[in-house]
């Protein structure tokens, strides 16, 4: 589902280029989970990004179910997130001028599904939020608006998921039950989860578990 | 994106507000230009009819021979209203003892055409507008007319063959500066009398005018008509060229209200530039939303797009709607003072406004929303991640030559534009500089200052590139505002200089020498106040270098040279008020054979300095040669002279005295007395046109300032624009500073240093920017001489920094009344 081959990323700064990522390889099977762990700044936020074609990498090839995403351009790469990737964020990424059921459409109406509001309403079921539809994001709690990004991601039940730090922003048993939902999701919809997070117990709950340090990718 | 999808992100856009507030910028802009410019062109109308009671309607056609029927019938068939007038000089005879020589003029129905015809029963009696002309076999006679003819009203006199029995007095014409027909006395009489007196004969000096009155379309479309058929000695005459110092004033009133609308669009632009780059910014992250879940650049474009369609569309209507109100409060608060209804603005209002917005939202408002196709989906993982700032210069060039074009377009005038221009170049050269120097000094100095001054200085530096751009648009409004005020200021002020409130509005020629102490004891008795007494004596120029000038009447083009009769004086001195364009002027007690011409003169007759003129005074004739030439301030009340001599060269000649003088209304009576002790004296009575001149002045002056207030509304809002564009940062930043303890008062207080700083900066870029394009408007739009203004040196930086500070910590005043973590998680 996700290959990865000799992936480089350098930055340019003022005192010359920055490494960030150390020629990584990986690979993640379709319909399974992995957790990428490590600490902050240790590059996996930047390998996330990658992963999902949100950036370009300076050497190296990822390819996601089948399709290398270095020989795409950036428009070509977001018709593929459209089709096959979904997301949840450490800080949720809702857009706050829309209500948590808008939020969930969005990416059914941007791939052109007609049912965007039932599809919506049904997911934000799932997650508990069934009658929080009208509710803008600054009127929910921070569990709850992370439970609308997951409705967001499974709506559109996209073949890879990618969740960075998704606890991050939580309380400890909110986070927990936020994973619960996330697994349960997974599990039902044979999702392929990408997880970054630098908390062991979550990467536990993974198939794979792969280590970050200093732009070097170990494990599993 | 499907057009739903884009609509429903529309809808949703419009209901977070953040569309708002461009829309809000962009129906500013639009509002003010419609307003102002739909404005300006109904009081552009309004003052040209105002000025068209100087020529007694909208156009004349001059002529030395009779009207063809033709054009008469041209005119009425063009829906032209035309009535004839016809003027000559010719003796007004009572009996064989009191006879004199006066400017004749008669009218027919409708005349004036414009303004009004002035009558009283008695020669200096209770002036009326009785919308009336005198009968057939009637006259009106000027004041003085009335004692050297020794007639009273009711009598006859005669004009030719002719007897007329006198009906009153004419007080005024409206075309009184216009159609002179000689140096006598007026003689207002009915066309149809004419025939009868039997005094126009071939070869007599005549000039008939017909008076056309009708809406500018049709005025323009006989003009073209006749334009073609003018045959020697025939002219048109138009209402800018019919009372020049109205003219002028109304011409740098248009200058200014053209001034003031240009400003309007570059404010404008700056508010939509400021409405735009806070919504581009506050987008980026929304925009990476987007992306992250899939959607395209193209899609992104296309939302923007759209949305900037819809916002155009809806701005420019309910600008244009709301600049029609306001060009109507204007007119309302107006109202009675405008001498005439307002005429129609018409369509052009509307397209300047639709243009404006096209280019504004075009060349300022699209490209931060283009960029923001261009943001990076990373930003989701990287709240940190900076915005493009690709292709901001070039986005800037075409967006200054988009502005540089509007203001032309509207102005008309590549002087207003220029000298604004160099104004705004000034402000931002020296603003960019000014801001790298002081705001990279200003962490060192904050570093031995107090906590408040270096919290308020480290913001200052950390956002330097946005403070730098902060600061040029501020000083950029600040600048236009003072530029305007000072403009206004200086008009206004040179206008009431050219009437002070006590200057001579009465003029008295023919004085005889020996009357001369009769005259002084007259105005001691009555205490009224006097100019000096002039002497004068009348004269005619024959030759230049010898080479004789044909007469008035032989001449064979119009504008050639020709003889000029004029009243020649003498003087020791240069007169007060007169300037030497060229030569140099006499010693007192010289008696060379010298003289000083008038400018407009010298050019009538074809003479330079160094010329030899063959004069004729009398029966005398005088040889002189042209030392010097002078330009003359006509718009002065004083007695001006196009020739002057050396007291020594005139002085043999046998002259009369003139002077002018200050009546009072409730002296005006005095006038027949001093007609009884000095019978063959000429008054000129110029009460009436100064009163005129003063209400014309009053309308455009009130006119400039409310259309100052609103250019002032505008740059108001430029500035909280400009306020708001930084406001997310400031707010952050200040309610960090509140989560990590900062007392109320220094967060306040450092927000006011950082606001003073950058406010008081500003004005004072913006006083030196004002005084450049103050400069180059007063002296090269306006023709005024410029002086440089202290004042507003003092004056830019103190209201920059107040108005700016006031704004800014006003904006942000919610940071300290909400608590810190509501707005942390709001911005």
């Amino acid at each position: 589902m996700i290959k990865v081959s000799q992936l480089l990323k350098t930055v340019p700064t003022a005192d010359g280029d920055l490494t960030i990522l150390h020629g990584v390889d990986l690979e993640i099977a379709a319909g399974t989970s992995a957790a990428i762990v490590g600490a902050s700044g240790s590059g996996k936020s930047t390998l996330l990004g990658l992963l999902a074609g949100m950036d370009v990498a300076s050497a190296g090839d990822v390819w996601l179910d089948g399709v290398n995403l270095s020989a795409l351009d950036e428009d070509a790469r977001a018709r593929l997130r459209a089709a096959k990737v979904g997301f949840v964020f450490q800080n949720f990424q809702l857009l706050p001028a829309l209500t948590a059921k808008e939020n969930v459409m969005l990416p059914l109406e941007l791939a052109g599904i007609d049912e965007a509001g039932s599809i919506a309403e049904r997911f934000l079921g799932e997650v508990g939020l069934q009658d929080r539809l009208a509710h803008y994001p600054t009127t929910l709690s921070g569990g709850e608006q992370q439970r609308v990004a997951i409705a967001r991601a499974f709506a559109r039940e996209p073949a890879v998921l990618f969740a960075d730090e998704p606890t991050g922003n939580l309380d400890t048993r909110t986070g927990e039950r936020i994973i619960d939902l996330l697994f349960e999701l997974n599990a039902r919809a044979s999702t392929t989860l990408v997880l970054v997070t630098h908390d062991e117990r979550l990467a536990e709950r993974c198939d794979q578990r792969f280590s970050m340090s200093a732009g070097e990718l170990f494990g599993p | 994106m499907k057009q739903a999808l884009t609509w429903r992100l529309l809808a949703r856009e419009w209901r977070s507000g953040e569309l708002g507030i461009l829309l809000m910028a962009l129906v500013l802009a639009v509002s003010v230009v419609v307003g102002v410019s739909s404005f300006v062109t109904r009081l552009q109308s309004a003052l040209l009819s105002e000025s068209a009671r100087f020529l007694a309607a909208d156009m004349v056609v001059v002529s030395r021979s009779p009207v063809p029927e033709a054009w008469i019938s041209a005119a009425h068939e063009q829906q032209l209203q035309p009535t004839e007038v016809v003027g000559f000089p010719s003796m007004a005879v009572a009996d064989i003892d009191h006879m004199a020589l006066s400017s004749i003029k008669a009218v027919s129905l409708g005349y004036p055409l414009r303004g009004e015809l002035l009558w009283s029963s008695e020669p200096y009696g209770e002036v009326l507008a009785t919308g009336a002309i005198p009968g057939a076999g009637e006259v009106w006679l000027a004041p003085r007319l009335f004692s050297l003819l020794d007639v009273e009203l009711g009598e006859s006199i005669f004009v030719g063959e002719q007897p007329l029995r006198v009906s009153g007095a004419v007080r005024g014409e409206p075309d009184a500066t216009t159609a002179v027909f000689g140096f006598g006395p007026r003689l207002l009489m009915n066309t149809a009398d004419i025939p009868a007196t039997g005094v126009i004969q071939p070869g007599s000096r005549v000039e008939y005018r017909l008076l056309l009155r009708g809406t500018p379309e049709a005025i323009a479309s006989f003009t073209e008509w006749v334009k073609p058929q003018l045959g020697q000695g025939q002219r048109l005459d138009s209402v800018e060229g019919a009372q020049p110092s109205i003219s002028e004033t109304l011409d740098r009133a248009q200058g200014f209200l053209l001034l003031a609308g240009s400003l309007a669009v570059v404010l404008a632009a700056a508010a939509i530039t400021l409405a735009s780059r806070r919504f581009g910014e506050r987008h980026t992250q929304y925009v990476a939303i987007l992306k992250s879940l899939g959607a395209q650049s193209p899609e992104i474009a296309s939302l923007y797009g759209r949305s900037l369609f819809w916002i155009g569309l809806f701005g420019t209507l309910i600008g244009c709607l709301l600049g029609w109100v306001l060009q109507e409060a204007f007119i309302r608060v107006l109202g009675s003072l405008l001498p005439v209804e307002p005429g129609a603005a018409g369509l052009k209002p509307i397209l300047i406004g639709g243009v404006t917005a096209a280019v504004c939202l075009m060349f300022f408002a699209w490209p931060p929303l283009r960029r923001l196709g261009q943001a990076s989906p990373l930003r989701v993982l990287r709240a940190d991640m900076g915005i493009a700032e690709a292709q901001r210069s070039s986005d800037f060039l075409m967006g200054s030559v988009a502005i540089v074009a509007l203001m032309w377009w509207y102005s008309g005038s590549a002087l207003v534009t220029g000298a604004v221009i160099a104004g705004l170049c000034v402000v931002m050269g020296l603003g960019y500089m000014a801001a790298n120097v002081l705001l990279s000094g200003s962490r060192s100095v904050g570093g031995f200052a107090g906590s408040l001054w270096r919290v308020a200085l480290a913001g200052l530096q950390r956002r330097g590139r946005a403070n730098a751009l902060q600061m040029v648009i501020f000083a950029m409004a600040i600048m236009l505002m003072l530029l305007l005020s000072v403009v206004r200021t200086s008009l206004i002020g040179q206008w009431q200089a050219q009437l002070p409130p006590d200057a001579p509005n009465h003029f008295l020629m023919n004085l005889a020498p020996e009357e001369r102490p009769e005259l002084q004891t007259f105005f001691a008795d009555n205490e009224i106040l006097s100019e000096t007494l002039y002497p004068m004596t009348r004269g005619r120029v024959i030759s230049v270098n010898d080479a004789a000038l044909p007469r008035w009447e032989e001449l064979e083009e119009d504008g050639a040279p020709r003889q000029r009769e004029a009243n020649f004086t003498w003087s020791d001195e240069i007169p007060t008020g007169n300037a030497l364009v060229d030569g140099e002027w006499w010693t007192a007690d010289t008696d060379q054979p010298w003289v000083s011409l008038e400018e407009e003169f010298a050019s009538d007759i074809g003479a330079a300095v160094g010329d030899r003129l063959s004069l004729r005074i009398g029966a005398d004739a005088l040889e002189v040669t042209v030392l010097n030439i002078r330009a003359v301030d006509w718009q002065s009340m004083r007695p001006n002279f196009f020739t002057v001599f050396p007291r020594k060269v005139l002085e043999a000649f046998p002259g009369m005295y003139m002077t002018s003088f200050r009546l009072l209304p409730e002296q005006k009576s005095l006038l027949n007395q001093l007609v009884g002790v000095l019978p063959t004296v000429t008054v000129i009575e110029l009460d009436i046109v100064i009163r005129e001149m003063r209400v014309v002045i009053d309308q455009v002056a009130r006119a400039l300032e409310l259309v100052l207030g609103v250019i002032l509304l505008a740059g108001g809002l430029v500035l909280i624009s400009g306020v708001r564009s930084s406001l997310d940062g400031r707010l952050r930043e200040s309610a960090l500073l509140r989560a990590v303890g900062a007392r109320k008062g220094m967060v306040l207080g450092a927000l006011w240093v950082e606001f003073l700083v950058l406010g008081g900066l500003a004005g004072a870029l913006a006083s030196v920017g004002a005084e450049v394009a103050a400069w180059g408007l007063q002296t090269q739009v306006f023709e005024m001489s410029w002086t440089p203004t202290p004042l507003m040196w003092a004056l830019g930086p103190t209201l920059g920094a107040v108005i700016v500070g006031a704004l800014g910590v006003w904006s942000c005043r919610r940071v300290v009344n909400v608590p810190p973590v509501v707005i942390l998680r709001e911005v």
